[in-house]
């Protein structure tokens, strides 16, 4: 008799559970990508928070990254929003979808301040003194400061893991500025960690390191990088588009180019844009991180090895300044009273 | 009712404190010590890059002339022969050659770390039930603990590259040997140790010529699932910047390159098979071997 009662009620709570969920979705079920790298999952753990409490929509987070997520969209129209597309890899396509009115390009800067670049540790300013103020061009030139492990006669740089964009960029301008012949090697780190546990080992054991890396990032903040100008201007968004960012086969002849500043949108499929309505499209484009705000946040994820809900509900309840602003006055107060 | 409805969990901010503390601990033994563990590693780094370079410079044809060699040395069948040399043809035919070289010299290496760590530690595991009880547990760890998991303090520890691909693959790999070396042991005939002993035999004496030869063919097959289990990490490896036939797997799983992926995977799944086959046929041959005197 007792186990009866204590399974009904549990079916009873379960039951009155999932219905709360139910009742909730005005604006219906929402697919948001949570890319594999801590400003993405931030951003899409704040956007779940603001669109499920704000605006009562249904927000369901899946994994994704650069590529997989933008094709999966232009393609198959999921997820409904990439909250961190950085546009330099899927220039092209992107702009062809958005023509073509399958995407929407919803925030032309979701975070100020960002960009692409090559970078150097502390570490290698500091065995090498003449590094400081050095140019790309001119740091090619010394591949003898930067020891490859594997073959001491050449020098390392580190470029993208296999897959990401950044990849094909990376191994086009090895090959548009001849580092082959200028003794380089251009290291495959072969995923993120790789390429983050390269860079703390070298920063931690102050050797020098010289490779491909991007901000806002905690890494950049944490280990002090430094960014290497390049000496060379842009050499055309024709080069850059149908080359540089091409696979080695469709690029037979790079051109020597600066890398091309950084874009990075919030893209919704236009499906989204129509059923979540001008509210939350409004909303998407007010959605602004200023620079300094965002490291800040990731170095708190590093330093306290937050994922990305918890960094959310760190920034939604410290930062109100910022994100205030994005939201009518309504909508913050149901938020802060969700929190 | 609160506290059968909440588990007591450890209070936050003492479970961060925790949780950083591991880490800060880490870090400075790998400022401290990375170094010289690096430094204890570069024979194999050495080796690795000797071997593979090997491998890459001598002409193709004579590659696979030693292949087929190999694979009639191991298993005296044609049919194998004549498989994997064509398998090898194909690799080669379909631009694979490169890596596939880089992945055989890493499986290969893994594999001679493997047997020289392995079999000497079954052997322990076997003389004495203590060791067998405390190394058990560790190798159950070894296996199950995902590979990930591991690769964090390893590349703390000695960056990305080699070697540090080298230990994650022997991690997971090593453990069908230790294991299979000391069951085969274990597993000699009472009878036949009795008699041994009789001719008193020392200690020395029954391990080498009686224990080892009688369970060879366990102790082979231990080999054959290492060598399956080091090919499988491959692209585990690849991860932490390990050439080889892994690199194009995870650029196709991140560009959603279809052919490219099945290409390579096909390759190390005919690399698996070939070497399964070799190993398995001359573990067969051994035991018939010893079928026939008995």
């Amino acid at each position: 008799m007792n186990i009866k009662k204590i399974i009904l009620s549990a079916l009873l709570v379960l039951g009155i559970g999932s219905f709360s969920g139910i009742a909730n979705a005005e604006c219906g079920k929402v697919v948001v990508a949570n890319q594999n790298w801590a400003s993405a999952e931030l951003m899409a753990e704040v956007d779940k928070i603001i669109l499920e409490k704000g605006y009562g929509c249904e927000v369901e987070l899946i994994p994704g990254a650069t590529m997989p997520t933008f094709t999966s969209m232009d393609e198959k129209g999921a997820p409904d929003m990439n909250p961190e597309q950085w546009a330099n890899a899927v220039y092209t396509p992107l702009i062809k979808a958005v023509e073509e009115k399958r995407l929407v390009i919803a925030n032309k800067a979701p975070i100020t301040g960002l960009g692409e670049g090559w970078w150097l540790t502390p570490g290698a300013i500091k065995k090498h003194p003449e590094l400081k103020g050095m140019t790309a061009m001119e740091i090619l030139k010394h591949p003898e400061w930067f020891p490859y492990a594997e073959d001491s006669s050449k020098g390392a740089f580190i470029g993208c893991p296999a897959g990401w964009g950044c990849q094909l960029a990376n191994a086009n301008l090895y090959r548009a500025f001849e580092m082959e012949k200028k003794g380089w090697v251009l290291v495959d780190p072969g995923s993120a960690a790789g390429l983050d546990g390269s860079i703390s080992k070298a920063a931690d054991s102050g050797n020098p390191w010289f490779g491909y890396y991007w901000n806002p990032t905690s890494i950049v903040g944490k280990y002090d990088l430094q960014p290497v100008p390049w000496g060379i201007d842009f050499a055309g968004r024709d080069n850059w588009d149908n080359c540089i960012t091409k696979a080695e086969q469709d690029c037979a002849d790079p051109k020597p180019t600066a890398w091309t500043k950084s874009e990075v949108n919030t893209i919704i499929t236009s499906k989204f844009a129509k059923q979540g309505g001008k509210a939350i499209v409004k909303y998407i484009g007010k959605r602004t991180y200023p620079g300094p705000v965002m490291n800040g946040m990731l170095v708190w994820m590093a330093d306290n090895q937050a994922g990305g809900s918890d960094a959310a509900i760190e920034f939604l309840s410290k930062h109100e300044d910022v994100w205030g602003k994005w939201v009518s006055s309504k909508v913050a107060k149901k938020i802060k009273a969700g929190l | 009712m609160e506290f059968l409805n909440k588990f007591p969990v450890m209070e936050r901010t003492s479970l961060m404190e925790l949780k950083k503390g591991i880490d800060l601990s880490f870090r400075q033994f790998s400022r401290k010590y990375g170094d010289g563990i690096e430094n204890f590693f570069d024979p194999l780094l050495f080796f690795l890059i000797k071997l593979e370079k090997l491998l890459l410079s001598t002409p193709w044809p004579i590659i696979i002339l030693i292949i087929g060699i190999l694979a009639w040395i191991g298993s005296r069948s044609w049919v194998l022969v004549i498989g994997s040399t064509l398998s090898f043809l194909a690799i080669g035919y379909f631009g694979m050659w490169k890596d596939c070289m880089a992945t055989v010299a890493i499986i290969s290496v893994c594999t001679t770390v493997c047997i020289a760590i392995g079999i000497p530690i079954g052997i322990i595991m076997s003389k004495s039930n203590r060791a067998e009880k405390t190394i058990l547990p560790i190798l159950d760890m070894m296996q199950t603990i995902p590979s990930f998991v591991y690769l964090i303090p390893i590349l703390m520890l000695l960056g990305i590259g080699k070697v540090p691909g080298l230990i994650a693959v022997c991690i997971y790999a090593v453990p069908p040997v230790i294991r299979l070396t000391n069951l085969g042991i274990r597993e000699v005939d009472k009878e036949t140790l009795e008699a041994s002993e009789a001719f008193g035999a020392t200690t020395f004496q029954k391990l080498k010529s009686v224990q080892i030869p009688l369970s060879l063919p366990t102790i082979f097959a231990g080999v054959n699932q290492t060598i399956m289990m080091a090919l499988a990490m491959v692209v585990i490896a690849s991860m932490i910047g390990v050439k080889g036939l892994g690199v194009p797997i995870l650029r196709a799983i991140s560009n959603q390159y279809l052919a490219l992926g099945l290409m390579n995977g096909l390759a190390i799944v005919a690399l698996a098979i070939i070497f399964d086959r070799i190993t398995q046929e001359y573990g067969r041959r051994i035991q018939k071997h010893r079928g026939q005197k008995k």
